[in-house]
């Protein structure tokens, strides 16, 4: 803010910028070099209300609906019940259950994701003949629906009639019999992975290539003029360049780890027995099979304190201290 | 001045308005034609279906007739989003007058009070009640009144595979439990599943703790324990499982693999339990096979099935509660009845049941199953019941608990659902 009174004083500033009440408030508003302050602000403000309105807003209203026994008619009182809801989680075998799902499906599909997809770059980085086909194959699968790819797994894994049966059993003879891959626990956790895997190897993969391009080609020559081969300078110089990369595809692969959904729900519904339930399977079964919308929002703010802290912890230990700079 | 002119304007477009709304409901004077009133009615029948080119072929147009002054908006909600939809539209306020919901639907909506009930909105409630089966009826009650009436109505019957059966050298389809469990190692021997079902949830099972002489809770709908656990249900239960363990019963959800119509048709499941809309659909996908049906076999408590189907409720956001009631009087009309009996919906009234087995000769077999078909328990956390049911059961399928441990762990989890009315 510019000081009024040594403004006041200067007589050479023009009539109009002196201490005159609509001056200082234009100052006031615009700032010295007569910045505008609102400016910013009012270029934003129509994304922010979007953003308030379709995000904010039903966040900090699930948060309440979580404190209560909600009542979905608008007319009828719902019942704050503090934490009840919270603790029934804590006490439900289900929850836990849905929990380990959720954190066995991460640990299957993200370290396989960030290594194949690294491999996929490394060599999709290389000069090779057809090269942008397989770079448009392997991204293939990102592209297609969930739904479509899902229905698809659940009838190639059928246990009668499906693909993969026939062929470990009908054709190679490894399986002696038919698997009900998707009626046991780990089998059809283990067949949601493998979908999971398939159609995620892609976009790791863009995101690697990206970053690979940006690795300066001068420090391989020198790495290799040093007598590094292939796979020390990739150790040294590339994997360096790209750790920031990999930071970031870490934490958004358990974001999406932790959000699986539609597979489960479309392949085997949380059953047999509840046995392949994942959190949020299990929250969208509370809150509309069931209308316990209090109890279904309590689970979505568990899941998300989870995922915030385990985010957290990861850009605190995986983060380097120095990053490399081309 | 100007302000305070500025300040009459709303009020002077609102008067208009009201004016105008005004106009709409005035009785109608001899140079003007007679106002009406439309009513929405929210249903489940595919937009392309027979059922709905009945309804707005035949029943709507019959409707205006009789009740000139009504007009019916009937919107078709595909089926598996009608439920979500009838929450939103609770949530939202926006809920139709009149919905054909699903009868396990109802006792939720009525707990959430979104629903009239009819025998207090209807003066002749009784007269229309003692038209329909006492079953399909009974899903509409909920803490001593009754929600909305029967619509339409189905059951499960035994549909068997003659062929499979006789590749065994067995002519009947099994009677009773005994003869179920003793042509089960015949038909194992041919590699032929004796009962198939597509899963282990209270539409599968019930039929069998029922027949068993079992009930899933008491009366008052208060405790399932002493009931679910009891020896006869444990009996029902038992049957299934053992079958499973032989090798000669599939369920879905356990099992995976055919689904049980075509492994019926295909002649690898030789029984199975269903309903009357897959007459249709084996005659669509297989047309040589030849579909028999049989009672549900009996045990000790005799052949009881399981009611399903439709009932018509009334919304208590609707404006328009007499019209509503005069569309629910009709849909239980013979005309209409009849009608939609015609594409495929079995009726609820007693009074038709011959007029039914001539529209269709195989509606006679669900008839007769419908005497004594049971509902499942009308309660606002059926879903949930209904879950723990599956799951238990779904265990002592696989081996993971015995019967009586299922039932019995269950029956304590049913308890605390029925504790929250």
């Amino acid at each position: 803010m510019i000081n009024s009174s040594s403004a006041a004083s200067d007589s050479t500033s023009p009539p109009h910028d002196a201490a005159s009440p609509a001056a200082s408030r234009a100052r006031w508003l615009f700032g010295e070099r007569r910045r505008p302050l609102f400016t910013p602000y009012l270029f934003l403000a129509p994304g922010f209300f979007v953003f308030a309105l379709v995000m904010l807003y039903p966040i900090v209203r699930a948060l309440q609906i979580s404190f209560y026994e909600w009542s979905i008619l608008p007319t009828a009182e719902s019942v704050f019940v503090k934490f009840a809801n919270y603790e029934r989680a804590l006490h439900d075998a289900v929850f836990w259950r849905g929990l380990v799902n959720t954190a066995a499906y991460m640990v299957a599909t993200v370290p396989t994701q960030i290594v194949l997809g690294l491999i996929v770059a490394v060599l999709l980085d290389t000069r090779m003949p057809a090269r942008t086909f397989f770079r448009v194959l392997y991204y293939l699968p990102v592209i297609t629906s969930w739904v479509v790819v899902s229905l698809l797994f659940k009838y190639l894994f059928s246990s009668d009639a499906g693909f993969v049966n026939w062929v470990l059993h009908d054709g190679v003879g490894v399986l002696d019999h038919d698997v009900a891959w998707l009626q046991s626990r780990w089998t059809a956790l283990a067949v949601v992975s493998v979908l999971g895997v398939w159609k995620g190897v892609g976009w790791s993969m863009i995101i690697f290539l990206a970053a690979l391009q940006t690795v300066p080609k001068d420090l391989h020559e020198a790495a290799a003029i040093d007598g590094a081969g292939a796979f020390r300078r990739f150790r040294h110089v590339s994997l360096p360049a790209i750790w920031p990369t990999l930071l970031f595809v870490t934490v958004m692969l358990v974001i999406g780890g932790f959000n699986v959904f539609i597979s489960i729900f479309l392949i085997t519904g949380g059953g047999p027995a509840e046995e392949t339930e994942v959190l949020l399977t299990y929250m969208y079964r509370q809150a509309f099979d069931f209308l316990d919308f209090g109890y279904g929002s309590s689970i979505a703010f568990l899941l998300t304190g989870i995922v915030f802290t385990l985010s957290l912890l990861q850009l605190r230990f995986l983060r380097r201290p120095t990053e490399f700079r081309a | 001045m100007r302000y305070r002119t500025l300040l009459f304007i709303p009020l002077l477009v609102s008067l208009a308005v009201a004016a105008g709304a005004q106009g709409s409901i005035r009785p109608a004077s001899p140079a003007r034609p007679q106002a009406t009133t439309t009513i929405t009615f929210w249903h489940a029948y595919s937009s392309d279906s027979p059922e709905v080119k009945t309804i707005n072929n035949v029943l709507l147009p019959r409707f205006h007739r009789l009740y000139p002054r009504i007009r019916v908006r009937a919107v078709a909600v595909p089926y598996d989003s009608l439920h979500q939809k009838l929450i939103t539209a609770t949530a939202g306020g926006t809920l139709p007058d009149v919905v054909r919901s699903d009868i396990i639907w109802v006792p939720e909506l009525a707990k959430l009070g979104v629903l009239v009930p009819l025998d207090r909105q209807m003066r002749d409630f009784k007269k229309l009640a003692k038209l329909t089966f006492p079953g399909a009826l009974s899903t509409n009650k909920w803490n001593g009144r009754y929600y909305g009436l029967p619509l339409d109505t189905n059951t499960r019957v035994q549909m068997y595979n003659q062929d499979a059966l006789a590749a065994a050298g067995i002519q009947q389809p099994p009677k009773t439990f005994a003869a179920l469990r003793t042509m089960a190692a015949r038909l194992k021997a041919k590699d032929i599943y004796a009962f198939a079902d597509g899963g282990t949830s209270g539409w599968s099972v019930l039929p069998w703790i029922w027949s068993a002489g079992g009930r899933l809770t008491n009366a008052s709908l208060t405790k399932a324990t002493g009931q679910l656990n009891s020896a006869a249900s444990v009996r029902g239960v038992q049957l299934l499982v053992d079958l499973h363990r032989q090798g000669a019963a599939r369920f879905g959800n356990v099992d995976g693999g055919l689904a049980t119509s075509d492994g019926l048709a295909q002649g690898k499941f030789a029984t199975i339990l269903d309903g009357p809309w897959m007459f249709p659909i084996f005659q669509g996908q297989y047309p040589n096979f030849r579909l028999r049906t049989a009672r549900v076999p009996s045990g000790p408590g005799g052949s009881i099935s399981v009611v399903g189907g439709e009932d018509i409720v009334m919304t208590t956001s609707s404006k328009n509660k007499g019209q509503a009631a005069s569309f629910i009087r009709f849909m239980l009309s013979r005309f209409a009845q009849l009608e939609m009996a015609k594409v495929g919906q079995m009726t609820i009234r007693t009074d038709l049941k011959k007029q039914m087995v001539k529209i269709r000769p195989y509606y006679g077999i669900f008839l007769e199953q419908l005497a004594t078909a049971r509902a499942r328990t009308p309660h606002p956390q059926w879903p949930r019941i209904d879950q723990t049911l599956e799951s238990y059961v779904a265990k002592a399928v696989k081996g993971d608990l015995t019967v009586q441990e299922a039932l019995m762990q269950a029956a304590r989890e049913i308890d605390q659902l029925l504790v929250r009315r």
